[in-house]
């Protein structure tokens, strides 16, 4: 088979793959982007509004309530979640004995379907009788109405979040085995102790895999408030829980302004876009420099 | 000397204590789950956390397939996921595959483009995906349940797989070559032997993704024959969000094949350190 003939076979290969990310995103993100700017209710053609979309939303008290939920929700979840994937990893990242079953309960939570997680949590936090109270109540501490309390609401689906980080948990059990040996017996010939260790030599060595681990879990905190909301406390009580995906979908599915919602959506793309902006920024580079 | 002697043995303790009571807090709600489900429906519900129901409801796992059509909703799934992992692991191992082979300036376009489609915002696409389904009449079908497996499911999946393909060495590829094999038949018969742990991931983890699948059955499915495991739940829990044996029950159904297939591969995932093979670089 000639070089060239190759080369064109190969490209066919792709192509499906291809084709599909184009009707898939990019169609759909450059739609979103021209719709943003029309009146579409997806029966009459689209009229040409200019910014008029852009204005009605920001002068909306409900979306300016989503948004805030929304930046809160990853506020609270990235910071925490990136912890506790860390300090998993830190924990169950050398080989010893039972090592695997550990690991697997850990990463249990994360494979449970969204909608079976959100059921569960909606019967832990039962304020009368699920049984996240029923241990507090006995250990003599005080009860929450958890999604019940407009006050609590956003904090309690904030903690369901917490025990799916088998992703991140597994991207950096990945790195910590990529650290050479070496590293290891060098610092202990060194005698140093081991909150130095990882503070001098674990950190700077996994910081291309954490801001891996920071980037994916801001696009998934951003969105994966969905289900809960929606199965948990359909956004309530009183808008605690109303975040921007559902907003989106109760805008576009429920009263199908389609142009309101393709606003919102370019709108998300460069929030989005600026939290990844920021957290580059934080991390000083992408961190491969000091990359094994 | 009996200092040093005895400080690994206590290091090894408080390990084993730590790491178990976070598998207990990470592992137990799936164990009251369990008998939350197995509780007589009706009954006033416990004061205390209950391990044991007494009764011992079995019927409450008949009865929700009474309640919905859970047998046909399942049926849909399963179909929907037999369907979505050999589209997948077709579409990404061949687009891995080209990736691999394309000269460098090409390979880098298609890795950069790999991983920003990790960080689109999937939330944004919604709206305008049910618009281009809707013009290529796919709403209300299975088809439209399927259509992310045309792009292999999650650009994850296709860096998986170039990972993978990546240390064939040249040498074994080059030598097919010259045999006068085409890629459809590298790609057959060396790479994808060759990539079998790649291949058990993929397939695995497509699986979960469309068995879970909430939000595309959801947006744009509007037939109820058509309906997957998961709005079964939605519509049990509109049903009577206060039956929760028969909820739990549900949600049990829903994740037995998960967990199962879980504890079949998990050894391959978690314990025998493949997993650097699966997402290192």
């Amino acid at each position: 088979m000639s070089h060239t003939r190759y080369q064109v076979s190969l490209y066919l290969l792709l192509a499906p793959f291809l084709i599909g990310v184009l009707l898939l995103v990019i169609v759909p993100a450059a739609l979103s982007f021209g719709l943003a700017f029309t009146s579409y209710d997806g029966l009459t053609p689209p009229d040409w509004l200019g910014f008029a979309n852009f204005r009605h939303i920001f002068a909306d008290p409900l979306f300016r309530t989503a948004v805030l939920n929304s930046l809160i929700f990853v506020i609270v979840t990235v910071p925490m979640r990136t912890v506790i994937a860390l300090g998993l990893a830190l924990l169950l990242y050398r080989p010893r004995r039972g090592v695997g079953l550990y690991r697997a309960a850990v990463y249990l939570p994360t494979v449970v379907p969204g909608v079976a997680y959100a059921l569960i949590w909606l019967w832990l936090l039962n304020p009368l009788y699920g049984p996240l109270n029923l241990i507090l109540g006995g250990l003599g501490l005080p009860t929450l109405a958890w999604l019940v309390d407009p006050r609590t609401a956003l904090l309690a689906i904030a903690l369901t979040t917490l025990f799916q980080v088998g992703e991140g948990f597994v991207v950096l059990l990945a790195g910590l085995q990529e650290i050479p040996n070496d590293y290891y017996e060098a610092a202990a010939l060194d005698g140093a102790g081991r909150f130095a260790f990882v503070r001098h030599i674990t950190l700077p060595l996994l910081a291309p895999w954490l801001l891996l681990v920071v980037i994916r879990d801001l696009i998934v905190s951003a969105q994966n408030t969905f289900t809960p909301a929606l199965l948990m406390t359909g956004g309530g009580p009183y808008y605690a829980t109303l975040f921007v995906p559902l907003l989106i979908y109760q805008t576009a599915f429920d009263r199908f302004r389609f142009g309101e919602g393709a606003a919102m959506t370019t709108l998300v793309f460069i929030g989005v876009g600026l939290l990844i902006l920021l957290t580059h920024r934080l991390f000083g580079g992408w961190g491969y420099d000091d990359a094994v | 000397m009996m200092m040093l002697s005895n400080r690994p043995r206590y290091q090894t303790f408080v390990f084993h204590l730590l790491a178990a009571s976070i598998a207990l807090v990470f592992g137990l709600p799936a164990l009251w789950v369990l008998a939350a489900s197995l509780r007589q429906p009706g009954t006033p519900p416990p004061r205390t956390i209950e391990w044991f129901p007494d009764p011992i409801a079995w019927g409450n796992y008949a009865q929700v397939f009474e309640l919905i059509p859970l047998g046909r909703y399942l049926f849909n799934s399963l179909l929907l996921a037999a369907l979505a992992v050999p589209l997948t692991v077709l579409i990404a191992s061949w687009a891995a595959f080209a990736m691999a082979q394309l000269p460098p300036r090409v390979r880098y376009t298609l890795l950069a483009l790999a991983v920003a489609l990790r960080m689109v915002p999937i939330t944004a696409l919604w709206l305008t995906r049910f618009l281009v389904l809707k013009e290529l009449h796919l709403i209300d079908t299975f088809a439209a349940l399927l259509a992310p497996a045309w792009m292999g499911s999650s650009p994850f999946f296709v860096l998986i797989f170039y990972w993978s393909f990546r240390r064939i060495p040249p040498a074994l590829i080059d030598s097919a070559r010259l045999d006068g094999l085409g890629p459809l038949a590298i790609w057959a018969r060396i790479a994808m032997p060759l990539a079998r742990s790649a291949t058990v991931a993929v397939s695995v983890l497509t699986f979960v993704q469309y068995w879970s699948d909430f939000i595309n059955p959801l947006l744009y499915l509007k037939s109820e024959s058509r309906y997957t495991i998961s709005v079964g739940l939605r519509i049990l829990q509109q049903l009577d969000a206060t039956n929760w044996p028969l909820l739990m029950a549900g949600v049990v159904i829903m994740m037995l094949p998960i967990v199962l297939l879980f504890v079949i591969v998990q050894r391959a995932f978690l314990v025998e350190g493949k997993i650097a093979g699966v997402y290192g670089n």
